[in-house]
């Protein structure tokens, strides 16, 4: 048990909270539409293209609609999903504050405006058919919308006529928001929380039978491959803005942030660990806009591009920073995912392999809990897995990561036990 | 299926093996169903446990109540023995209280039907 000193920090309201959070999509939206105006895009025809992109992995949502209409798209979700944490008055804790972030990342590639709604909506029925008040499951909903695309598969794809497919994508996305609450609880044992991006291995479960099923009746879902190939300095900045932003509102919360920041170590990671709950708000923002400046630097100092997917990787890790995520348990994953990368030869700065780095993040907890040199190895196994498994689902799940990393953790977790020599106290 | 006496099952599992790993050989506990409301109480025999420890336990405890979190995560209350689980029991209880007794530690918590 971690406890750490009494921290005194300034009291922040709830709507203050939903106010800090509120910043990125409005940004987002102001960006979008001002960077959609300068560029003479055509931000309707890009959202259409968006709406109407069957979404699978991967789709760049700045490369089909244009870098203007992909803000927007990821504002929109962010303001509705903001809207339900202030509708359902909820704690804003390190978890929700994840989720958050999570969405408005991969409104950047596979989530959009129309996918996403059906989900809620089985969600909603779950909730009335349970008898439990929807505020219990809207967490577990948000995170859910990992299987988005398989509605808009189902409803743009072509395997059915029009008309029908929207009936068909419909009850897909119901259904899947209605199974997903109690599977999620039930999957979380494989990998006992060592994966923070459980619903990504859930929704690879989900997204494997669904696909199969579609493979039995001669639908295959592809893969595809539409990128955004060149860096916008302006998206880079906004990013690096939003970043220091977050450290500033950390250390206006708590004017000993920075120093008692290393306090935050201490912590393994392993589901739950909710750092606004053991440090408070102020290190959680700090820890957030370390790990999201940290995120952006690797991925240009690698020479990647920052496009849709590198978004949602590098948001995700901000919202996770403050639910289990800090350096000290991050940097032995991606290391391992490096030495794997040179030993199979990738390419350090291809969106693939960078997105696998930044998500791979998901299983630090097994590098907190049992060192550097396992959480290396976890990170290695992690890149050989990822990269073999989206085939399964065919890219319908959009955590593929999150799918590699539960089984990565429930793979490695019995093997480190059977060599650890416990306690003989019975 | 909303599982009511099984999350309670799972919040004895997680302080028992805590207690057991980290402070004690004997512990005690006593689970009451109300229409309204569960109560466990926990007693830790012999603790060793220091009085700050106490109070920052207690106070961890008594959190809130985060239904949310208690829908997706419960059922990793007392899975683990290696690590401990307390802001997911404190998400899944309403009140506690703790205090220490004749070198014993004394644990109500309360959890209400919602």
């Amino acid at each position: 048990m971690v406890f750490t000193n009494k921290i005194e920090e300034r009291d922040l309201h709830k709507e203050q909270k939903l106010l800090i959070l509120a910043l990125f999509p409005t940004l987002f939206l102001l960006f979008g539409l001002i960077y959609a105006l300068l560029d003479h895009e055509t931000l309707l025809g890009g959202l259409k293209a968006i709406v109407k992109s069957p979404t699978t992995l991967l789709t760049d949502f700045m490369a089909l609609g244009g870098i203007g209409a992909a803000f927007v798209n990821s504002a929109l979700i962010g303001f509705f999903n903001l809207y339900l944490l202030k509708r359902f008055k909820l704690r804003i804790n390190g978890l929700l504050i994840a989720a958050f972030f999570t969405v408005l990342g991969f409104s950047f590639f596979g989530k959009n405006v129309l996918n996403i709604l059906p989900i809620y909506f089985g969600g909603y029925l779950y909730a009335r058919y349970q008898e439990i008040p929807m505020k219990n499951i809207i967490l577990v909903i948000m995170f859910s919308t990992a299987l988005a695309p398989i509605v808009s598969f189902i409803t743009f794809s072509g395997i059915f006529t029009e008309g029908f497919s929207y009936l068909m994508g419909l009850i897909t996305g119901i259904s899947i928001g209605f199974i997903i609450v109690p599977l999620s609880s039930h999957m979380i044992r494989f990998h006992d929380g060592f994966n923070l991006y459980n619903i990504g291995f859930t929704a690879g479960i989900v997204g494997t039978v669904i696909t199969s099923a579609l493979r039995s009746f001669d639908v295959d879902i592809a893969t595809v491959n539409i990128i955004h190939e060149t860096n916008s300095p302006y998206v880079i900045g906004l990013l690096v803005l939003l970043f220091l932003y977050l450290i500033g509102v950390g250390v206006y919360t708590n004017k000993d942030a920075f120093k008692r920041y290393k306090e935050i170590f201490d912590y393994r990671g392993r589901t739950i660990t909710d750092f606004t709950s053991l440090l408070g708000y102020g290190i959680t923002f700090v820890n957030m806009g370390v790990l999201g400046l940290a995120s952006v630097a690797f991925v240009l100092i690698l020479g990647g591009v920052v496009n849709g997917p590198v978004i949602a990787g590098i948001l995700t890790i901000v919202g996770f920073a403050a639910f289990g995520k800090q350096p000290k348990n991050c940097y032995p994953i991606v290391l391992g995912v490096l030495l794997a990368g040179v030993f199979f030869g990738y390419d350090f700065s291809s969106t693939t392999f960078l997105i696998s780095a930044l998500f791979s993040t998901t299983i630090a907890p097994i590098a907190g809990a049992y060192g550097p040199v396992i959480g290396a190895i976890a990170g290695m196994l992690h890149l050989t897995l990822v990269t073999n498994i989206g085939i399964i689902h065919g890219g319908i799940n959009l955590y593929n990561n999150g799918f590699s990393g539960g089984i990565v953790a429930g793979f490695m977790l019995p093997i480190i036990d059977a060599f650890k020599r416990g306690s003989r106290k019975l | 299926m909303r599982h009511e006496i099984k999350k309670l099952c799972k919040i004895v599992d997680e302080l028992t093996t805590l207690f057991l790993r980290e402070d004690t050989n004997e512990v005690d506990f006593k689970i009451i169903t109300e229409p309204d409301r569960s109560i466990v109480r926990i007693v830790d025999y012999n603790t060793k446990y220091s009085e700050e420890f106490i109070n920052h336990f207690e106070k961890m405890l008594n959190n809130q109540r985060q239904s949310e979190i208690e829908e997706y995560y419960w059922q990793l209350a007392g899975e683990n023995d290696d690590d401990d689980e307390l802001t997911l029991i404190s998400a899944m209880i309403d009140s506690a209280t703790v205090e220490k007794r004749d070198g014993n530690l004394y644990i109500e918590l309360v959890r209400l039907n919602k």
